[in-house]
């Protein structure tokens, strides 16, 4: 009796044992060194409602950073990346969820010692309510849709009129365009 | 046009911080290289990429910390926004409060107190990162 008593005192002194997300997940690898499966359910969040109190309803329309506030743990997660290999962002992916609770598959990247906790690259999003998953890549259409006047040849990357007025002026390197022209003669 | 909300502010401390605006994707996934080739102007243009694209800008302090932005001044628009992105690989001292969280540090920066523009020119060490940031209709050679 003294013995079951002490394991249950033991029990409910010791930690929580850290959950395992990567169960059910789908996730497809990237090779990062530091990448771990995992699925989980989450409210999205607007981040700066959530730390300030300033909360538009529509959590910024996509250009604020977003949270996933998973229920498991009550832990907030930050969502990095869409599922897409260009250079593109979670926001305008989870926005149309805003304030609900979803199922999320994806990649943490998990490395404590240069700071990443917590922080996420989403690749399926299953609505509330819904049996469906869908894939987090509306991001690049989006911009398409926002950017007539930059149609054309080639990745959105090389086509924003912001990224293009910059490098216009700074140069590749961001040193101006008589440091960039040196190197890149040199170099090329 | 949504209205507002009223929402509950969590408990933040005021700060001022110094490093650089740097693109978080590719400095925490390894996805480009070492944490030190993704910084400073050998990865200017990849930087803004992400930072147009709307993945989170951070500021890299001296001591190695990482500040998640999640707003410049008025502008709340931390991805894909102007603010931020004219800040890409620039080297600022920061004004803001400060919120930690699960791990990660949130910085609201409420005033960009100098921009000293790119101070880590590491471009002769790391090249430019990645290789294709520089375009070959660029180069010399062109297309």
């Amino acid at each position: 009796m003294l013995k079951q008593l002490t394991a249950a005192l033991a029990l409910m002194a010791s930690p929580l044992v850290a959950q395992d997300f990567s169960e059910g997940s789908e996730a497809r690898s990237w090779n990062l060194y530091a990448e771990v499966p995992a699925k989980f359910e989450a409210t999205v969040v607007d981040l700066l409602c959530t730390f300030t109190g300033d909360c538009p309803a529509d959590c910024g329309a996509g250009k604020r950073q977003l949270g996933l506030l998973r229920t498991a743990d009550d832990t907030l997660i930050l969502p990095m990346k869409n599922s897409q290999p260009a250079f593109t962002g979670a926001a305008v992916e989870l926005q149309p969820f805003c304030n609900q609770t979803i199922t999320v598959d994806g990649l943490m990247i998990d490395d404590p010692e240069l700071g990443a906790n917590n922080v996420y690259l989403v690749q399926t999003i299953v609505p509330p309510g819904s049996g469906d998953k869908i894939k987090a890549n509306k991001w690049t259409k989006n911009w398409a849709a926002e950017h007539p006047e930059a149609k054309g040849k080639g990745p959105w990357f090389r086509r924003d009129p912001g990224v293009k007025a910059i490098i216009a002026e700074e140069g590749y390197l961001g040193l101006g365009l008589e440091v960039d022209g040196a190197w890149i003669a040199e170099n090329f | 046009m949504s209205l507002p909300l009223a929402g509950h502010a969590a408990e933040g401390t005021r700060i001022q911080v110094t490093g650089e605006i740097i693109d978080t994707w590719c400095y925490y996934s390894g996805v480009m290289g070492s944490p030190d080739a993704v910084v400073g102007s050998a990865h200017h243009t990849c930087a803004l990429w992400c930072s147009a694209g709307g993945i989170p800008v951070g500021l890299l302090a001296e001591d190695g910390t990482v500040y998640m932005v999640l707003k410049v001044g008025e502008d709340d628009q931390t991805a894909g926004g102007d603010t931020a992105l004219k800040l890409a690989a620039h080297t600022v001292e920061a004004d803001g409060m400060l919120y930690e969280r699960d791990g990660l540090n949130y910085l609201v920066v409420s005033d960009v107190v100098s921009d000293l523009d790119i101070t880590n020119q590491n471009h002769d060490d790391y090249g430019n990162v990645p290789p294709f940031s520089i375009p070959k209709s660029a180069r010399p050679q062109g297309d």
